[in-house]
Formats: C-alpha cells, sequence, structure tokens
C-alpha cells in the first residue's frame, strides 16, 4: 500500500474540537443559582473564596467574626467584581463568631431562610496562634481548636440539615498543609487542622448516602495577613522547600474549592487536596 | 418514660405532624409511618437523617432538641461508665434501655448490644416522646 493512497495526516483540515471544561470556566456560570455559605470570608484565602464563587454566579454570604472594615473590603470587591463577570452572583457578609454554636444556627436559619436553601459550605474560618510547645499558653490551644475544630461543627450542624432535605450538597473544609507535615512551633495548629482532614473523611462517609460531598483543601505557604509572621521569619528557608519556588496566592487556593464546589467534582468525596506548591512532598 | 406516661390526647395531636414530617425526611409513604417501626430497617433511614428528623421536627412542632437528646435520656440516672463498658451496653444499661424504649419490641434488643446499634432500635415512637417530652419542658418553662 503506497502513500498515495493514503492522505497524509499533515493534509487533513485541523480542527481543534471544543474542550468542554474550559468551555463551561470560561462562560462563568459553573456555580449559577448556588446558596453558598463561606466561613471566614472577609481575608486572606476566604476572601479569595467568595470571590471566586461569586464570579460563577453563586449568591455567597460569608460569615465574619469581628473585622468589619476587612468584611467591608471583601464587599466591596465584590461590588467592583460584579461588574466585570458577565454571571457575578450576590454577596453578603453576616457578623457571627463560629466558636458560639447558638450563633452559628441562627444565621444559618436566617441565611437558609433568606436564600430557600443551602447548596455548599465552605468552612475557611481559622486562625493561627504559633510558639513552640514550652510556651504556648493554654488559651493559645483552647481557642485555637475552638474555632478551627469546633467552629467546623457549629457551622456544619445546622447547615447539613438543610443539604439532606434537597439530597444534595457540597462541603469544602480548609485545613492546611500543617495537618500532615510537621512544622516546628504549631502544634496546636497542626492538631487542629489534622482533625479537620479526619472529619472530613469521616463525614464523608456519613452524608454519602444523601448526596452530600465533603472534601478537602489543604493550602500550604498562601501570601496572605496570617502566613505573613512565618514569611518573614523563615520565608528563604520555607521557600527552597516548596517545589514550584514560590508562595502560593489566594488564588490558587480559591480555584480548588471552586473545583470541589462546582458540577466538575461530582464523582469526589472524602478527599484531601494539597494545594501547596510540592511542599508536603519535600 | 414509658407510653404510659404520655397521654392518649398527646399521643394524638402529635403523631399526625409527626408521621407527615418523618415521610417528607424519609421519602417515604405517610402510611409506612408507624409508632413501632424501626427506622433504619424498616424505613431505609440512615444515620445522618435522624438530624434531618430533629432539625424537621424542632421546626414543624416549634420545640427545642439538643443534639444527642436521646442517648442522653435513654441513659437515664446511670452514668457512662454505667451505661456502656467499651462500646458496649452493660446489663444495668441494657435494663435502662428497655425501660426507656419501652415500645421497641424485646426481641430487637440483641445482646451483646453496641452502642453503635441503639440507633438501630430508634422507631418514631421514640421521637414522639422527644418532642412531648420538649413540649411539656417549652410549656413549663414559658409558666
Amino acid at each position: 500500500m503506497g502513500n498515495s493512497q493514503i492522505p497524509m495526516r499533515q493534509s487533513l483540515p485541523i480542527e481543534t474540537p471544543p474542550n468542554p471544561t474550559q468551555q463551561r470556566m470560561d462562560s462563568a456560570n459553573l456555580l449559577e443559582n448556588k446558596a453558598v455559605i463561606v466561613t471566614g470570608g472577609s481575608r486572606g484565602i476566604g476572601r479569595s473564596i467568595v470571590l471566586t464563587l461569586a464570579a460563577q454566579g453563586a449568591d455567597v454570604t460569608f460569615l465574619y467574626c469581628s473585622n468589619e472594615a476587612a468584611a467591608n473590603e471583601t464587599l466591596a470587591a465584590a461590588a467592583e467584581l460584579s461588574g466585570t463577570v458577565k454571571a457575578g452572583g450576590t454577596v453578603k457578609a453576616k457578623r457571627v463568631d463560629v466558636r458560639n454554636a447558638e450563633s452559628c444556627e441562627q444565621a444559618i436559619d436566617e441565611i437558609a431562610e433568606e436564600a430557600g436553601k443551602i447548596d455548599i459550605l465552605v468552612n475557611s474560618a481559622g486562625i493561627i496562634r504559633d510558639n513552640i510547645l514550652g510556651l504556648l499558653t493554654n488559651d493559645d490551644i483552647q481557642e485555637v481548636l475552638a474555632t478551627n475544630v469546633v467552629g467546623v461543627f457549629n457551622v456544619l450542624r445546622p447547615v447539613i440539615p438543610y443539604m439532606v432535605s434537597k439530597r444534595r450538597g457540597k462541603i469544602i473544609n480548609i485545613s492546611s498543609v500543617a495537618g500532615e507535615k510537621g512544622g516546628r512551633g504549631q502544634t496546636n495548629y497542626a492538631a487542629s487542622k489534622g482533625a479537620i482532614n479526619a472529619l472530613t473523611k469521616a463525614l464523608a462517609v456519613e452524608l454519602a448516602p444523601r448526596n452530600i460531598l465533603v472534601n478537602c483543601v489543604a493550602p500550604g505557604v498562601i501570601e496572605t495577613e496570617m502566613t505573613e509572621a512565618i514569611r518573614q521569619q523563615a520565608g528563604d528557608v520555607v521557600k527552597s522547600r516548596i517545589l514550584l519556588g514560590r508562595f502560593g496566592q489566594p488564588e490558587d487556593v480559591a480555584n480548588v474549592v471552586l473545583f470541589f464546589a462546582s458540577s466538575l467534582s461530582d464523582y469526589v468525596t472524602g478527599q484531601v487536596l494539597h494545594v501547596d506548591g510540592g511542599f508536603k512532598m519535600s | 418514660m414509658t407510653q404510659s406516661d404520655f397521654t392518649a390526647e398527646e399521643i394524638a395531636a402529635v403523631f399526625p405532624k409527626l408521621a407527615e414530617t418523618m415521610a417528607e425526611a424519609l421519602g417515604c409513604d405517610e402510611e409506612e409511618i408507624t409508632l413501632t417501626a424501626s427506622l433504619i430497617d424498616d424505613l431505609d433511614a440512615e444515620s445522618i437523617d435522624f438530624l434531618d428528623i430533629v432539625f424537621r421536627l424542632e421546626k414543624t412542632f416549634k420545640v427545642k432538641i439538643p443534639r444527642g437528646k436521646i442517648l442522653e435520656d435513654s441513659r437515664g440516672p446511670l452514668s457512662e461508665s454505667e451505661f456502656e463498658q467499651n462500646g458496649v451496653v452493660t446489663s444495668a444499661g441494657l435494663t435502662q434501655l428497655k425501660a426507656y424504649l419501652s415500645e421497641v419490641p424485646a426481641e430487637r434488643f440483641k445482646t451483646p448490644l453496641n452502642v453503635a446499634d441503639i440507633p438501630r432500635l430508634f422507631t418514631p415512637e421514640t421521637f414522639l416522646k422527644l418532642v412531648i417530652k420538649a413540649q411539656r419542658e417549652q410549656a413549663g418553662a414559658a409558666q
């Protein structure tokens, strides 16, 4: 069989098929009509998550503990964003201390009543009180666990019934690379984030029969206020251990949260995905 | 707390709405909700449905049912260590549990009984008791 009988490959008309995933991302409506709650949404990673999900059409209510100025900055950024994306959803703020179970319950009920549902919950509220074990105060330990672990329970419990009743939902917890990779001066924080990784897996088992997916995003060192001290004290050493050679940006985390929040991850549950530039592997 | 602790009027006032609420939560027919049906074995409830059921009952009857209330109540006056040892209900615990869940047929209590299997015993009547008790407490608090 000679080549003359077979059309040369190069001679075929080149037509690149559309990439369905890319098409969906471009359409900026991955989360159209989704009611979303983001805890700790006034600053840092939480703010980026709020803006990223809203840009995809989600109606987001974020909870914040006390920093009203920061919450207003998030609202202002959301207002600015709504003029630049095609399908931006609404963004609202609610002041709630996640350490208070009753306040959480009341706030969640109010949000659900207004929206008629809760489709997605992102547990992003967290604090850090780093110190070596010998210098940690009892308050350092209690406060970190109260916000980072008990706070997650306080929000989860009133949210889950709304998802169970609809037989669907997505829960995304934000933990940390510290939950798996040892780090000096982070025993309290590491314990809290390891707990969230474990909670994610156990809850995924409990909620799977009702089509509620639970996943976790574990950021590495992200350029936020929270990591400023670490970056200043040991920035070069830490960076040298990050395979990609740079600190992450809040958007790096928010984009993965978007994946878990959207239908792109409808067959994924109980996972902890590290967004750390390879830090955990080094 | 046994069924005899409740009046027929109390049960009649609560059960129809309770059955409707539970049927909605479990996605089954209202007729399937009988007082003695096992929620897990007969009505295919998942453990997470208990959270949903309590949530819905709170909304329907406008009462507050603290989370974990059933297990706490089922222990009665016994301490945790008197009620269970290494995840297995003790003999004293079983006697207390049978008294608390008096509506559950005796043959459903398997021995040894793991604490994790207690929810398999729950019936709509278990929740009916919770609602009536919460209503009474609420009425008492309002006086």
